[in-house]
């Protein structure tokens, strides 16, 4: 390797024009001796400005040195001269992985796969960056998307509320104006109207309280008690009718009290 | 006054399995005017629903749903019907289990114009 | 937690289930003399018996009214403010005829406080023991009377 190094550096100084530049460059950025390749690298650029092989091998010595924001732009500067170059994407592809930006990472790795297709080197890449997305989506959902207890039901993201008898969220979301949740308001008051529903049946002989319906003009209410102790809510704007929101009511209960009973195994 | 009212509520309780209706003071619970079978508790009928409506508008206004036009309370036994009317009265009414409520809430929504 | 205390263990069910469904705030069961036989929600000896005196006066004053008009005497008052109702309500027990007075706020209604006045009379009538007989409060035994009423009120 050593000899190597010596041989090209000999060739390099009898034709400082040689294209061996790139191959005794990089050399010497894998045995890590960065500033003998930068001088090698300019060099080699002075007399073959045009050579974009010396760019994308210059902006991968810049990582080296932990230049990110130089060695973005030599390798854009690489892709306006040769937007298909399988190293620039590669590289580029390297920087937004570093930097977050997943989507152009995978765009980047994608052209450069197209460009070479034997890279086993992007495939890994490519990959590791698809995965790293889904576990973000996953996080993602289990965060601030489906409900656990609601997941897979219509409109299970929001307007979908169970609560205990004592007005405390046990799962779902309700939004308000605005976007802003508004659950627990939601369900401390629920608890109120549940408790005179209740008072209100027994007392006027109407029998075990089975459902509510209230119609505003924001939005259509529907609540049942899926059990003696808990109470299900579903808020839907008005274009959807009572009927469907017993059918939905009817689903959502269903999983309820499957959750319930899962809580209490 | 209340003979007028009183009309107003006979185009409700003439739907089969209608057993009364009621225009009562949404704030106090007290019945303003009343047709009622016999049997059917008029004061504990104005001052539950009043109470249910109360409770329940909070529970909607914090879920940004607004002020409710039509409140259905569905017991194994019966049915509860409210409807905002203007200068704040409830038009109320009960009935049996499975009355229409489609036609039910046609009456109590034009009883409800009326009133105002 | 609040609760309701009694100088006549007999009047305290009916009490505790009137304030639990009425939504009372404050609730005094009294002679027309104004001797407190049950109380809910106050907290000091004073206010108990400030509002026991001026209820009951309230409660002779329109009775003064009704007579004069020839009238029955009026059984039910209430007066809505803008945060509180006050509700003062006249009946007659085996023990004789007592007065409730009952603060209610925006949470209830004078018609659910009304719905369940109903019901505390009834009750009350039902658990009132009649073999005793209401005793004259005398103004030799009214401090003794007094101080073990307030120390019934409140736990004392």
């Amino acid at each position: 390797m050593a000899s190597d190094i010596k041989a090209m550096s000999a060739e390099l100084a009898r034709d400082p024009s040689s294209l061996v530049f790139l191959d005794l460059g990089e050399a010497l950025r894998r045995r890590g001796q960065i500033d003998a390749a930068v001088r090698v690298v300019v060099g080699g650029l002075e007399q073959n400005p045009d050579m974009v092989e010396g760019h994308d091998l210059y902006a991968r010595i810049l990582v080296d040195q932990g230049d990110l924001a130089r060695a973005e732009q030599m390798w854009n500067r690489v892709l306006e001269r040769s937007p298909q170059h399988q190293g620039a994407h590669k590289g580029l592809g390297f920087l937004a992985y570093r930097m977050g930006d997943l989507g152009a990472a995978l765009e980047h790795l994608e052209l450069a796969l197209a460009a070479d297709p034997t890279d086993q080197a992007v495939v890994r890449a490519l990959k590791m960056v698809r995965n790293t997305v889904q576990e973000l989506e996953v996080g993602a959902e289990a965060a601030g998307g489906d409900d656990p207890i609601f997941a897979g039901l219509e409109g299970a993201e929001d307007g979908l509320l169970l609560v205990d008898d004592r007005g405390r969220v046990l799962g779902g979301r309700v939004t308000g104006a605005g976007g802003a949740e508004v659950s627990e308001a939601v369900a401390a008051f629920l608890a109120g109207a549940a408790q005179e529903a209740e008072r209100t049946a027994r007392m006027l002989d109407l029998g075990d309280w089975r459902w509510l319906v209230a119609e505003g003009p924001e939005g259509n209410v529907y609540v049942t008690p899926p059990t003696g102790e808990t109470l299900l809510l579903i808020l839907r704007d008005r274009s959807v009718p009572s009927g469907r929101l017993a059918m939905l009511a009817e689903r959502a209960g269903h999983v309820a009290r499957r959750w319930l009973e899962e809580q209490e195994l | 006054m209340t003979t007028q009212f009183q009309r107003l509520l006979d185009g409700v309780t003439q739907v089969r399995g209608v057993q009364g209706a009621m225009l009562v003071a949404a704030e106090d619970g007290l019945v303003v005017a009343e047709s009622l079978m016999e049997g059917v508790r008029g004061n504990a009928v104005a001052a539950l629903a009043a109470s249910l409506y109360k409770r329940f508008r909070q529970a909607m206004e914090a879920a940004a749903a607004g002020t409710p036009h039509f409140l259905h309370l569905q017991g194994e036994g019966g049915t509860l019907i409210t409807v905002p009317a203007p200068d704040a009265i409830l038009v109320v009414a009960v009935g049996v289990p499975d009355m229409n409520v489609g036609l039910v809430r046609l009456e109590m929504l034009r009883a409800a114009e009326m009133v105002g | 937690m609040t609760q309701a205390r009694a100088v006549e263990p007999w009047t305290l069910e009916p009490l505790e289930r009137f304030v639990a469904e009425s939504g009372a705030r404050l609730t005094l069961l009294m002679t027309p003399a104004g001797q407190v036989l049950a109380q809910y929600g106050f907290t000091r000896a004073v206010d108990v018996m400030s509002a026991a005196a001026l209820g009951a006066a309230i409660v002779a004053s329109t009775g003064e009214i009704a007579r004069m008009l020839q009238e029955r005497e009026f059984a039910l008052l209430n007066h809505q403010g803008v945060q509180h109702g006050i509700f003062l309500g006249a009946f007659e027990t085996p023990r004789g005829r007592l007065l409730a007075l009952v603060v209610y706020g925006p949470d209830s209604s004078v018609g659910l406080v009304q719905l369940f006045f109903e019901e505390l009379v009834r009750g009350l009538v039902a658990a009132a023991p009649v073999e005793e007989q209401p005793q004259a409060v005398l103004a030799a035994n009214f401090e003794e009377e007094l101080n073990r009423s307030l120390a019934s009120l409140f736990g004392q």
